[in-house]
Order: C-alpha cells, then sequence, then structure tokens
C-alpha cells in the first residue's frame, strides 16, 4: 500500500529562492567568463582535446564496467570481492594515479600523458560506473534467459539483453563523462609534468599564472567552456535508472567469479605495490626504510592532515544535519537539492573560480571558511540523496501521526531511527571524499590552511615522492576503513 | 459518531471519491465494499487526515474534523500492509501510541490479541499474522474514537484470514470499538458487516445491512460488488441472479454442461435460454433439469461493460 503524504505546511515555494542563492557562484562565473568567451586559438586544443580525452576515457570505463557486471551479476559476486573494486573508487583519483605511475616506474614503463591519465580514469572509475550498471545488468540478463528458456538463441537472443541496455548506459556514460571531464587530481599528476593539460589543469594554471592580463576572467571564461561541455551530460544524468527488481538469473558461474575476483586483485594490486615499493624502500640503499614518519613530519603535511581532518568532519556533520532537518520537508528538500546536484555534478573547477569570483572582496576570502562553504556546497547534494532513502520512513512517520503523535515527536521516535543506516552511509560517503578532496582544495585553500591534498600535490611537485606515497598510502587506509564500517 | 458530508477528492490522473454522504453509528462496524479503484481507500485516507478533500465535510463525534492533521483525529489505523514499525517492539508500538503510557494495559491488549508472548519482539521476528494482530492493538491502544481498517486481511493466507477477521469482529463488539473497514473481499464484508456499503467509480451506490444489500441491490454495480453473479442483457434490460439464487423444479430448463465441486458445493455451468450461466445445482452432465430463479433481477440496460460482468 502506498500512503499519501500530508503536506499542508511549508506551501511558499521556499525552494526558489534558496536554489537561485546556491546557484550565486555560477551566476557570477557566468558574468565574469563572458568577455573572455570564447578562448584564444590554444585555449580552444586544450577545449577540444578535454572533450574528446574525457569522452574517449568514458568509452573505456563503460566498457569496463559492462564486462564487469556481467562478471559480477552472473556470477553472483558479492560482498568481499566487490569491497575490494570499490576500494579502487574510494581512493582519491589522484592517488589512484600516483600508485600507476610508480608501480609501470618500476616496470620500466612511462606513463605520464594520455595513456597514463586514460588507464588511470578507466581503472579509477570502473567500479563506480560497475555499481551503477549491475542492476541493470542483472535486469538484462533475467530478460537473456527468458529468451533463451522461449527457445531464443544467439542473435535473437541478444535482442532481449542489449536495448534495454542502452539506456542506462547512456546516463551511466553522462556520469561518467562528468566526473572525467571535470577531473583535476589525475591530470595534475600525470598530465602536468608532460605539459599536458585538460580544462580544470589549464584552469588552475591560469589562475597561478604571472603573465595572465586578467587570470580570473581567464579562468572563468575556460569554466564557462567546461560547463558548455559539462551541460548536455548533467541533462542526460537527469533520467532516473530504472529500478530492477530480483530477475531471473541463468545458473552461476564461478568462472566469472574468478575473473571478477581476478580483475579486482589485480587493478587494487597495480596501484598499491607501486605506492608500498616507493613508500617502503629506499630507493637508493634498495633496503626497508618507510617513509611515513618523514611524510608525517613535514609542515605542510602536519597542517593538511589536521585541516582536512577538520574540515571533513565539520562538513560531513553539518551537511548530515542539514539533511536531517530538511527530510521532513520533501518538497523543499528536492528543491534544493535540484540545485545542490548541479554543484556536485558539474566540475569543482566551475564552484571553485565562481566563489573566488564571488568572495575575493569579501573578508572570507584567504581564510579555511572559504574551503569549508566551497565543500558543504559540493558535498550537500550527497548528504540529501543519501538521506533521501529509507522508503518506508515516511509511512512510518504517517503511521504515527494517524495513531495521535505529533509531527515532531513522529519524526525523533520513528523516522529519524529509521534513518540511522542512511545517515551512517552518508557519514561514510561523504567524509573519506572531502578528507581527500583535491580540485577545490588547490584553487580555494589558504596559505596555512592547506589541505591533504594540497600536501600531496606540493610533495609531489617537490620531488617527495616516497612521502607523497606514504601519504596516498594513508588515504587508502582511511578509504578502506570507511569501506570496512559501511552499513550491510 | 462520524458524518462525511459530500466528500469530494478528484486526482489529475482520474479517481478519487465523489460527493460521498455516510453516517457511522457509535459502535458500528460498517464495511466499505468496492473494486480495486473504486474509491475506497481514498475515503479512508480523507477520513484519516492523509488527503485533504476537494469539498465537503467530515465530523467526527460531533466536531468537524476534516482540516484538522492526522493526529488531532483520534484514530486508529490498521493499514494492508500493516506499517509497523520496524525498530520497534509489538509492547513499545502499543506504549508509543498510549496518551498514557501504561504498560500493564498495554500487556493486557497484547494478551487479548494472543501477543503476550511476544511482546518483545520486533515485527521481523514475527509471522504474517502476527504482525496483523500488532497493527490491530497499536490501533486499539489509545481508545480511537474511529477504528479504520484498510483491507487488513488481504496479504494473509486464507485460512488465517478466516481466523482473524472473526476474532476482530468479536475484539471490536467487545470493546464498543466504531469502525469502518475497507475490502474487497464481498464474504468478509457479509461476515463482519452491522451495515455494509458499496462503492464503485467514487460514488458510495448503496448502504444497508449486508442481507439487504445482497438481497435487493439498487443497481447492477452494487449487485456485481458481491459477486457470484450471472448476468444476462436482453431486449433493453439486463437480467441479473447469483449462483445461489436457483432450486429445482420450475419452468426454466437448464442442460447441464460441466460440473465442479468446491467446498461441499456443486456448480454447473449450465445452457439457459438467455445463455450460459454457473449455478448451485445438484446435477450431472448432459442432464436436462428444470430449475427456478428467485429472485430473478432486472435493471435497464447500460452500464457496466458485460464483459466487465463476466470477470465478476
Amino acid at each position: 500500500m502506498t500512503r499519501p503524504g500530508f503536506s499542508r505546511s511549508l506551501s511558499f515555494p521556499w525552494h526558489l529562492p534558496l536554489a537561485l542563492a546556491l546557484a550565486f557562484p555560477f551566476l557570477v562565473l557566468f558574468v565574469r567568463g563572458l568577455p573572455h568567451f570564447p578562448s584564444t586559438g590554444r585555449d580552444l586544443d586544450v577545449i577540444l582535446f578535454s572533450l574528446v580525452l574525457a569522452g574517449l576515457g568514458t568509452l573505456l570505463t563503460l566498457f569496463l564496467a559492462l564486462n564487469l557486471a556481467v562478471l559480477g551479476r552472473a556470477g553472483r559476486v558479492a560482498g568481499g570481492w566487490e569491497a575490494l573494486l570499490l576500494l579502487g573508487y574510494l581512493v582519491p583519483p589522484f592517488v589512484t594515479g600516483m600508485g600507476l605511475l610508480f608501480s609501470l616506474g618500476t616496470l620500466g614503463v612511462r606513463i605520464q600523458g594520455v595513456p597514463g591519465i586514460l588507464l588511470a580514469w578507466t581503472l579509477h572509475y570502473a567500479p563506480l560506473a560497475y555499481l551503477l550498471l549491475k542492476p541493470q545488468v542483472g535486469l538484462a540478463l533475467g530478460l537473456l534467459t527468458t529468451a533463451r528458456v522461449h527457445g531464443a538463441t544467439g542473435l535473437r537472443a541478444l535482442r532481449a539483453f542489449l536495448p534495454p541496455l542502452f539506456p542506462p548506459l547512456l546516463v551511466v556514460g553522462g556520469t561518467l563523462y562528468l566526473a572525467l571531464l571535470g577531473n583535476f587530481g589525475v591530470p595534475a599528476v600525470l598530465g602536468l609534468p608532460e605539459r599536458v593539460y585538460v580544462l580544470p589543469t589549464l584552469a588552475y594554471a591560469r589562475l597561478l599564472s604571472p603573465v595572465a592580463q586578467d587570470p580570473l576572467g581567464e579562468a572563468a571564461a575556460l569554466g564557462l567552456w567546461l560547463a558548455l561541455l559539462a551541460l548536455p551530460a548533467v541533462l542526460l544524468t537527469q533520467n532516473p535508472l530504472l529500478e530492477a527488481k530480483e530477475p531471473l538469473l541463468p545458473p552461476s558461474r564461478p568462472l566469472y567469479r574468478l575473473l571478477f575476483a581476478l580483475y579486482s586483485v589485480a587493478a587494487l594490486a597495480l596501484v598499491l605495490l607501486g605506492l608500498l615499493r616507493e613508500a617502503l624502500q629506499n630507493p637508493y640503499t634498495g633496503r626497508w626504510d618507510p617513509a611515513f614518519a618523514q611524510a608525517l613530519g613535514l609542515p605542510l603535511v602536519q597542517k593538511g592532515l589536521r585541516n582536512s581532518l577538520l574540515l571533513a568532519l565539520v562538513a560531513t556533520g553539518l551537511l548530515l544535519l542539514l539533511g536531517l532537518a530538511l527530510r521532513p520537508f520533501p518538497r523543499l528538500s528536492k528543491g534544493i537539492r535540484g540545485v545542490l546536484d548541479i554543484h556536485y555534478l558539474l566540475p569543482g573547477t566551475l564552484l571553485g573560480v565562481g566563489l573566488i569570483l564571488l568572495l575575493a572582496p569579501t573578508p572570507l576570502y584567504g581564510t579555511p571558511w572559504l574551503l569549508l562553504l566551497a565543500y558543504l556546497l559540493h558535498f550537500a547534494a550527497l548528504a540529501l540523496r543519501a538521506l533521501e532513502g529509507g522508503p518506508g520512513v515516511e509511512g512510518a512517520v504517517l503511521a504515527g501521526r494517524v495513531h495521535g503523535l505529533s509531527p515532531g515527536r513522529a519524526w525523533w521516535r520513528l523516522g529519524y531511527p529509521l534513518l540511522l543506516p542512511y545517515l551512517y552511509a552518508g557519514a561514510l560517503l561523504i567524509f573519506p571524499l572531502a578528507f581527500a578532496e583535491i580540485t577545490l582544495s588547490a584553487l580555494l585553500y589558504a596559505p596555512g590552511a592547506e589541505t591533504v591534498g594540497v600536501a600531496v600535490l606540493s610533495a609531489l611537485n617537490g620531488g617527495l615522492y616516497r612521502e607523497a606515497s606514504a601519504l596516498g598510502l594513508i588515504l587508502m587506509g582511511v578509504a578502506a576503513l570507511a569501506l570496512l564500517g559501511r552499513p550491510r | 459518531m462520524i458524518r462525511l458530508e459530500d466528500l469530494t477528492k478528484r486526482f489529475p490522473q482520474g479517481g478519487g471519491v465523489e460527493g460521498v454522504d455516510l453516517e457511522i453509528l457509535e459502535g458500528e462496524v460498517f464495511v466499505l465494499l468496492g473494486a480495486s479503484g473504486s474509491g475506497k481507500t481514498t475515503l479512508l485516507n480523507l477520513v484519516a487526515g492523509l488527503l485533504a478533500p476537494d469539498r465537503g465535510r467530515i465530523l467526527l463525534a460531533g466536531r468537524e474534523v476534516t482540516h484538522l492533521p492526522p493526529e488531532r483525529r483520534e484514530l486508529g489505523y490498521v493499514f494492508q500492509d500493516q506499517g509497523l514499525w520496524p525498530h520497534l517492539t509489538a509492547l513499545d508500538h502499543l506504549l508509543l501510541v498510549m496518551p498514557r503510557p501504561d504498560r500493564r494495559e498495554a500487556l493486557a491488549l497484547l494478551e487479548r490479541v494472543g501477543l503476550l508472548d511476544h511482546s518483545h519482539k520486533r515485527p521481523h521476528q514475527l509471522s504474517g499474522g502476527q504482525r496483523q494482530r500488532v497493527a490491530l492493538a497499536r490501533a486499539l491502544a489509545r481508545r480511537p474514537r474511529l477504528l479504520l481498517l484498510d483491507e487488513p486481511y488481504s496479504a494473509l493466507d486464507p485460512v488465517l484470514r478466516e481466523e482473524l477477521r472473526l476474532e476482530v469482529r468479536t475484539l471490536l463488539k467487545e470493546r464498543g470499538t466504531t469502525a469502518l473497514h475497507v475490502t474487497h473481499d464481498p464474504e468478509e464484508a457479509m461476515l463482519l458487516a452491522d451495515r455494509v456499503g458499496v462503492m464503485s467509480q467514487g460514488r458510495l451506490l448503496q448502504v444497508g445491512a449486508p442481507k439487504e444489500v445482497y438481497l435487493r441491490p439498487n443497481s447492477l454495480e452494487s449487485f456485481l460488488a458481491f459477486g457470484r453473479a450471472n448476468v444476462f442483457h436482453i431486449e433493453g434490460e439486463v437480467l441479473a441472479f447469483r449462483q445461489e439464487w436457483v432450486r429445482p423444479g420450475g419452468s426454466l430448463e437448464a442442460l447441464v454442461l460441466e460440473r465442479r465441486e468446491l467446498r461441499g458445493e456443486v456448480l454447473c455451468r449450465v445452457q439457459l435460454e438467455w445463455g450460459e450461466a454457473w449455478v448451485r445445482l445438484e446435477a450431472g452432465v448432459g442432464e436436462r433439469v428444470r430449475i427456478q430463479i428467485h429472485p430473478l433481477l432486472r435493471f435497464p440496460q447500460g452500464l457496466p461493460d458485460p464483459a466487465m460482468a463476466a470477470g465478476v
């Protein structure tokens, strides 16, 4: 039974002015970037290159994830092996890039530049695409089984399998394209040393450039390009994925499970071994010499860890409180989330440049508060989405109210307790992402308030590869802890 | 006890209820009978305050509650899916909704519904029938002015359903609880109701004692709501009778085409002069028997579609 909602309160569309206020950084970016739009010929090359690279990366990642989803679903993979695969996604993308750099470097393979970026993106984002595609692939496999039961084989059976997958592939492809287009960390680690630029790194370089005539305006124009390239995919990702019910699946195939497990181990090992070797072995003596103490002894790292921990904790806490406060008002919450989704989906560079333009004249600029505000805006959609879960919560509260509980008491005794697993999941999702965030941090950190992401990037730029690897391992550890603590 | 005046709710996608007038008396068990989509649950949700009406009034014990939020209507509600709170024990369900939580009273109520030994269990530790009993005890725990029951037995197996619905009727009468119960099961309506109302397409078609509505429906839709229907469209009018209204002897000739036995009764598919019908009759296949039908109802030709009637 579905119980209708009872919402006579909050009939004023509060979400409209709030949404407008939240979208203000983008509006400022638009106004400031327009005079510099379109950009120079060299910028246009980078724009086209970013588009092609993100498109190619999306196709590669989709291909890998689709295969993993078939292996995972048909092999009935669950639990530990999936967690292992997911660990690759919870680790910050630039750590994946660093791990690959050192692993393959040991084998004498240089992966800086385009091949490295594509490889790092594919390995890093395949688990995300796998998670999104897995239920849809399960549904399609169910259709395939049904077709086979009714005697269809070969191409005729594939006609039952492939067409239902096209819409989800488009939606997931859109999500991937957005993530790759806006990714800063991987191109910063693997592209900048080879002078390979994509839009986020070019905007960053332009902001820091001593020769640019109007660094903010030029960075804003690049941000506009980024928004322009991202917009079609944002619209594409608004189509919800189908809720797949438990389909009729063919018998489990142990070989598929084995292949899935082998990939999960290999992908993780490829990242992990490079970092371990770099962090634990002295390259000159070849002896066991862990670099954790040196890394943690660096003043920038100490500051970075402290600031990241504080920022991530405060941002996670505030966002979950906001999510809880908004949860009883679904219209208001969804309205606000509609705008915040854009903040999360669009590349962080856009938000970063927008906030600089908006708040540079205020005392907030150059303080850690600016970074906190950026984190709040960037990750808020995740918190609201996490707490939108719990299909039975609304019904439980209504049942309480019908039996005489006031709205506040019904939420306190019934709604919020049922939301606890979602609260927990939200915290475990937001905290590691905020802790290891790099795009916004690199643009907005205040002197003395660097984050751990900035510290790793500085260590890499300063040639402190062993210390950077040790920090990468620490970030992997944080991700692994979050994964171990996930609600089951 | 409760009066509905011209209660109307329309949904953009269609459906709802239209101009319902109804009065339910103190201590009465009133059953709303109708097919899926007839507007029964919408009416219940309007009374509960889960939906706001477009028009009309709801008066509970003489007080208008039309625009009061659900928590101020002093109701109990047994939902179709039970709507239990997964993190609370059976006992906590009762204590939470009692205006003055009284552990002894709550345990006594749980004992009355046969759940004293399960008071510490959470919903997932209980069977379907036990969960429905918790839902009922919760609804009664706050001593509601009106108890709403939305097809509470539909998810239960037939044996448990029969057992539980009789128990519930006894319990309601014992406590003098006024109840508005919706169902699509005519047997349930006959068994439980002091009075029954037939709903179709959002309208309340007929209200009366179950036997009266069963024997003297005021419309073809009302007739069809009780099922076991034979309907013939003949020369501008509709002839209708129920399977059990057939007796041997009489002027009508029937050729038995098929015979089926169902829980102690024999049902035959027979050829009549108007067409084929299923009737309760003791006869063998191929036999020609003379029968009488009483009552044989006649309605004006028109709605509903014969195909719909055949499906009943």
